[in-house]
């Protein structure tokens, strides 16, 4: 089984000041200055990725892990990470030009290269990869793969017989699905929300070993053309959310709960 | 013959009223561990002995009872504020401690900025005394990275230091005056004075006791003014730590005065510069700040003796900016850490000394190199220097490791004591100081008397005098 998961490096949205937001909002918040790190949804896609890999070894099934990542050197590090845990195959896909808010064009570049390059089973990728992401990238691949796509993945495990059942969250619970491959995961809000780190030793250890650098020309995807098509922010703000507090006076516990019922839940319980 | 846990309770609600007196089992089990074994908490598995009860008084005679109580019955007590210790200062050492927790006397008594001061409970948190204090145009200069969550009794009680230290000092230089209680009771006030020389300087006995010697109730520290739009920032790679140690020391030679001057070796830079950086680059960064003037001097002197080393590239201040403004740590990133933790089972340790100019880098290159030699499952070793002075700098070692093999309850034995004690031993060998700002707490109080040498006859006499019968937090800077 051929496994791949695709990631996307990100600014540290957390770290940009108020003023970062709006600075030119034509090409969106100004990130220059901020690390980049994974975003959290394809953190849990890695990790998840990883377990299900020992898992099915555990289960004598042969699988075969792969990452890859669109962009530019700033994934780089990132890849050598998942070569040290373990990940066979780490590409990243150049694309030549930025490729935020550009749906489209990503989801085209992943599933040309799973096609071409990577001939993957199973394609795990995060539901979302930021602020203001719009959240189809997965569906388009699978569109444009012919594959089915499962949203929304809370966790993926190994069934005893070499077979994958993914669990994922709906609108009235979870859902249990034991997966016919090819498809592709969108991982959602799943409890494994963190990636594992390697030590310096496993570091070294594939320390020579070269990362795969594939353009988009060799994908034969045109992103210029694509990006045309692609519609990017017209503004941006920052949404105040913010509400007015209130500091319970007391001197004890006690005398502050008492405030509390009184001052507060008091007269809202009166008015039902 | 020692009282039962629940003669303890009933003396301490006899002082300050039931209310005041926590012996919720979840809570006093979660106390008997600070920072310094954190995964406990983290995990859930607990070693060491539950405390009998914490106990809030809400106010300086209430602080003089419990203590007349506790030394009259041998109760060993551990006083605490903010709860942000790092080096088992908190932890329950004995059974049937009681945690003295001073957050509900947090009254702001005083901003006086005519006389440029300002007088604060021990349970103020530093941010709130921050805030009152930027209202009126002032800063404390205090502003460690627990700022959100330390209390002004912690901060003093450990001797803590902030990251605007070159220019405003440590806790040390702000204190101008306090009030302490000591065992048995004893309430003493050190009044506010710009300086005197009436003998010894007292404060010290109270600064830094880590709660050994005394409960510290009320702080008087200095204030600044504060010139934000004036402050700059500026910043360079380079390729070696003893290169940024140089520049370190000729800024400080000099007579600057930054209120920021770091360099970060390759490990640590990476994490927190990464987007900018090569993996082996070194970052030289420094923060100017004060009057326009003061500002504008302080950028150029700075700039003037980098420029003299060629080796070192500059790079957009404003990535100085951006890091340095998303530096604290609040509530929220320490609940996102303890998360991270539990599923990685990954942890971030640190440990900071100090040393002379030519020591320093030694210290750095062999401890480092030992570590990664002799400690297994490390994931990143590095660190920086984040405070220095005209003989000297610190180092923060900065290193992460995997807990493999073992419970999380045995992360300090495996993993933290070991690299604790290399980093002691290669300085101490040197000549440097075990511990910069942290304190001692009772990790490091294994090697406190090869810290002092001949001078722990002075510590260990306070000791014996301010604590005879030895109730003040057992086990924390002098081992049990």
């Amino acid at each position: 089984m051929r496994i791949l998961a695709s990631f996307k490096i990100t600014p540290d949205y957390e770290a940009l000041r108020p003023a970062d937001w709006t600075a030119d909002a034509a090409d969106g918040p100004e990130t220059r200055y901020v690390r980049r790190i994974l975003n959290c949804f394809d953190e849990s896609a890695l990790e998840l990725a990883l377990r299900l890999t020992e898992a099915l070894d555990g289960h004598a099934v042969a699988a075969e892990l792969g990452a890859l990542s669109i962009g530019g050197p700033e994934a780089d590090g990132h890849l050598k990470t998942l070569q040290a845990l373990g990940y066979r195959r780490t590409t990243r896909v150049d694309a030549g030009a930025a490729l935020d808010f550009a749906p489209g064009v990503s989801a085209a570049l992943i599933a040309a290269f799973v096609r071409r390059v990577d001939r993957s089973d199973l394609l795990l990728l995060g539901s979302r990869s930021g602020p203001g992401d719009s959240g189809i990238v997965p569906f388009l691949v699978a569109e444009r793969l012919g594959w089915p796509c499962l949203p929304q993945v809370t966790d993926v495990e190994a069934l005893p017989n070499g077979r994958v059942r993914a669990t994922s969250a709906a609108d009235d619970g979870l859902v249990r699905a034991t997966l016919r491959l090819p498809c592709v995961l969108a991982v959602g809000n799943a409890a494994v929300s963190h990636l594992r780190v390697p030590t310096l030793t496993q570091r070294l250890a594939c320390r020579d070993r070269p990362l795969d650098v594939v353009g988009a020309a060799a994908l034969e995807v045109d992103v210029a053309a694509g990006l045309l098509r692609e519609a990017g922010p017209a503004s941006l703000e920052v949404i105040d959310r913010s509400r007015p507090g209130v500091v319970v006076g007391g001197a004890t516990p006690r005398e502050k709960a008492q405030a509390l019922y009184e001052e507060h839940l008091k007269p809202l319980l009166e008015m039902l | 013959m020692p009282l039962s846990r629940e003669a303890i309770v009933e003396g301490l609600q006899s002082i300050v009223g039931p209310d005041a007196v926590v012996t919720d089992e979840r809570i006093l089990i979660e106390s008997s561990v600070d920072n310094f074994r954190k995964l406990q908490n983290i995990f859930d598995v607990h070693t060491m002995p539950v405390p009998a009860a914490i106990v809030l008084p809400k106010d300086t005679q209430q602080v003089a009872e419990i203590l007349r109580f506790a030394d009259k019955n041998l109760v060993n007590v551990i006083p605490r504020t903010g709860a942000t210790a790092t080096e088992g200062g908190l932890e329950s050492a004995v059974a049937d401690s009681v945690i003295i927790d001073g957050s509900a006397m947090n009254k702001v008594v005083s901003i006086d900025a005519y006389n440029m001061q300002a007088t604060a409970q021990c349970g103020v948190p530093l941010q709130v005394l921050e805030d009152l204090a930027r209202e009126q145009g002032l800063t404390t200069g205090h502003s460690p990275q627990s700022k959100p969550v330390a209390h002004m009794g912690g901060l003093v009680a450990t001797r803590s230091i902030g990251q605007f230290s070159t220019l405003y000092g440590g806790i040390e230089d702000m204190v101008v005056g306090l009030e302490a209680v000591f065992p048995g009771g004893q309430v003493t006030r050190i009044k506010n004075v710009p300086r005197r020389a009436a003998g010894p300087d007292i404060r010290h006995v109270v600064i830094g006791n880590e709660g050994a010697l005394c409960f510290i109730t009320e702080v008087t520290v200095k204030l600044f003014p504060y010139f934000p739009e004036n402050n700059a920032f500026l910043g360079w790679t380079l390729k070696d730590m003893k290169t940024g140690f140089e520049v370190l020391r000729d800024v400080m030679v000099n007579g600057y005065k930054p209120s920021v001057a770091r360099v970060y070796d390759p490990g640590d830079a990476g994490l927190h510069f990464s987007h900018f950086t090569a993996e082996d680059d070194c970052v030289l960064l420094f923060m100017a700040e004060g009057t326009a003037g003061i500002a504008k001097a302080t950028v150029e002197g700075i700039a003037e003796i980098v420029a003299q080393h060629p080796e070192c590239t500059p790079v957009d201040s404003a990535y100085i900016e951006t890091w340095f403004n998303d530096l604290c740590w609040d509530a929220s990133k320490i609940t996102a850490e303890d998360e991270r933790i539990r599923q990685t089972r990954n942890v971030n340790r640190t440990t900071e000394i100090s040393a002379d100019w030519s020591s320093i880098n030694d210290i750095y290159q062999t401890a480092k190199a030992r570590i990664l030699a002799e400690i297994p499952d490390i994931t990143m070793m590095g660190g920086h220097s984040s405070h220095s002075y005209i003989n000297g700098t610190n180092m923060y070692f900065n290193y992460f490791f995997n807990v493999v093999g073992v419970g999380p309850e045995e992360e300090t034995d495996k993993y933290y004591l070991p690299i604790i004690g290399i980093i002691c031993e290669e300085t101490l060998k040197r000549g440097g100081s075990i511990v910069h700002h942290h304190g001692i707490g009772k990790a490091r109080a294994p090697w406190i008397k090869d810290e002092y040498g001949s001078s722990y006859y002075v510590l260990e006499t306070l000791k014996k005098a301010f604590d005879p019968n030895g109730v003040m937090n057992v086990g924390t800077i002098f081992p049990k």
